[in-house]
């Protein structure tokens, strides 16, 4: 069996998720109630039989370090299992890392320690379910010495992707790197093939690759823009199409690097058949569990035509206490307090947040331990919102950390 | 012709005083670090044509040495010039331009040196 070693990617700064990585690294944002984004990466990870697996880290990793810590340590070191968390070392250069190519090159001294065959290299910010053994068994089968995971999207929506040529073998021809006019797909002008940031390397060839980059001073030593298109070039580069195995369709995969992303993805998951679905015994998606009594819901009141006391289509995590509230389409985290008569719609409320009474929240993200006083509206006049939140362009506002009214 | 500058990096003395001496009549222009720290401080103050460096050196070895020389971006051609081979399968002893065996004819080494120099100059 070849030696496999995974190394996550979570170091970017994750700006246009701000403020919700204002006092954390993109993948320590929490998601879908219990999780935090990197826990879809690292349960494929384990789902899929990896168990070498380094996260690296730069910027605000205290929240995921603990995450990690805490939610993630039960791989036995003994039989040489682990889940290590590497802040950048400044081996090499003392500045932090300057692309995703440099974070694995900065680490070219873990690869050699580990010697693996093959190094499967992740984002921590994609939420998705996909089993790497699939991309692995195919990497070795077509002999590759890159295998880059793509899946088909519609091209309006790739100008922040890297659009990806293939030949009839599945052999990576052509590559742009978020295009303006993207080249679409053979049988559909209006798809196109996009890179998922899901990458199988041949160590020794990625190393080789990484050294050359290294020494170029035309880079930004980042994989999309440098290390593929050169590997294009030179070696053996294949494309392996992300399929859902039971629908035969593309997969489910979300990129969530915006408000707007990370609100919609979100969303999709209170759908009745939701695209990732987490209730798969096959495929547990794990994270820290805190301790917490089970979710109540009290009371029955009916006011202004509201049934209060009640919660349609929505995630209630352990330790809610909704009391006589009326929630819809809502995401809430453990710990969640909801006082009488406050409505919250289509809004994500994480940890130990508070509603005070006669409240009426809407499309909104309320960060964790933020406390809303009795008689707020949030959602109802953005104009007002604008003065005291982050609100997006589609109107969808943000109530960062440590917010005091 | 300006006279190509060379940098050595050897932790023994006798080492450096062969190669200096060799080098020299060879029509190099020679300079001489004890240590990987004293070579770093030099490459980073100079510019060299290239560097030959030793790898077991003590407080910091030459591999750990290469890297930080790649570090500073500074685009000078390294040979590692080492009595030991086994570090050819060092990930780090791949970022070197040349991996030359220490022995006591030195026509090896300075074969390599003109070489990567050469291949400098028509790449630049």
């Amino acid at each position: 069996m070849k030696k496999v070693l995974a190394m996550i990617l979570a170091g970017g700064k994750g700006e246009r998720l701000y403020p919700l990585t204002r006092d954390r690294a993109k993948p320590a944002v929490p998601f879908g109630a219990a999780y935090r984004i990197i826990d879809f990466s690292l349960s494929n990870c384990i789902n899929s039989g990896i168990r070498w697996i380094y996260i690296l880290t730069q910027y605000k990793s205290l929240s995921l370090d603990r995450h990690i810590q805490t939610g993630w340590n039960f791989l036995s070191m003994r039989m040489g299992e682990f889940i290590n968390v590497i802040p950048a070392q400044q081996r090499i250069h003392e500045s932090w890392y300057q692309g995703t190519a440099d974070a694995i090159f900065q680490n070219i001294y873990t690869l050699q320690m580990e010697r693996p065959d093959l190094v499967l290299v992740l984002s921590g910010d994609h939420v998705y379910k996909m089993d790497y053994g699939d991309l692995i068994n195919y990497h070795l089968k077509v002999k590759a010495e890159l295998t880059i995971a793509t899946i088909e999207i519609d091209k309006k929506n790739c100008r922040e992707f890297g659009v990806i040529q293939v030949n009839r073998q599945g052999k990576i021809v052509g590559f742009q790197e978020k295009p303006t006019v993207p080249k679409t797909v053979l049988n559909n002008p209006d798809a196109v093939l996009i890179n998922m940031g899901v990458y199988v390397f041949n160590t020794e060839t990625l190393v080789k690759r990484l050294i050359e980059d290294a020494k170029n001073k035309d880079t930004e030593h980042d994989f999309g823009k440098n290390i593929i298109p050169l590997m294009i070039k030179k070696d053996r580069v294949f494309s392996f199409p992300f399929i859902d195995k039971n629908t035969k369709k593309p997969g489910y995969w979300r990129d969530v690097g915006t408000l707007e992303a990370y609100w919609e993805t979100s969303m999709d998951m209170l759908a009745e058949q939701p695209n990732v679905d987490m209730y798969d015994p096959e495929w547990p998606i794990l994270t820290y569990e805190e301790g917490a009594m089970p979710a109540k819901i009290e009371g029955r009141c009916e006011k202004d035509g509201i049934v209060f006391g009640s919660v349609y289509n929505s995630i209630i995590s352990r330790g809610c206490l909704i009391r006589t509230g009326y929630i819809e389409r809502s995401i809430l985290s453990p710990n969640v307090m909801v006082e009488p008569f406050s409505t919250i719609t289509d809004s994500i409320l994480m940890n130990n947040v508070e509603i005070g009474k006669n409240c009426r929240i809407q499309r909104a993200i309320i960060d964790k331990g933020v406390r809303i006083p009795d008689g707020t509206d949030i959602g109802y006049n953005l104009k007002n919102d604008r003065k005291r939140f982050t609100v997006t362009d589609s109107g969808i506002v943000v109530i960062q950390k440590g917010t005091a009214f | 012709m300006a006279q190509e500058k060379i940098l050595l990096i050897d932790d023994e003395e006798n080492i450096l005083m062969l190669y200096q001496q060799e080098l020299l009549e060879d029509g190099y222009q020679v300079h001489i670090a004890q240590s990987a720290r004293e070579g770093i401080d030099k490459i980073k103050a100079e510019l060299f044509d290239l560097v030959v460096m030793d790898i077991r050196m003590p407080a910091m070895d030459g591999l750990e040495a290469l890297g930080r020389i790649l570090g500073l971006k500074k685009n000078i051609p390294v040979v590692l010039n080492t009595a030991y081979s086994n570090y050819k399968d060092d990930f780090m002893s791949w970022a070197a331009d040349a991996y030359v065996v220490k022995s006591s004819d030195l026509t090896q080494l300075k074969t390599t040196i003109r070489a990567v120099l050469d291949k400098k100059k028509s790449s630049s």
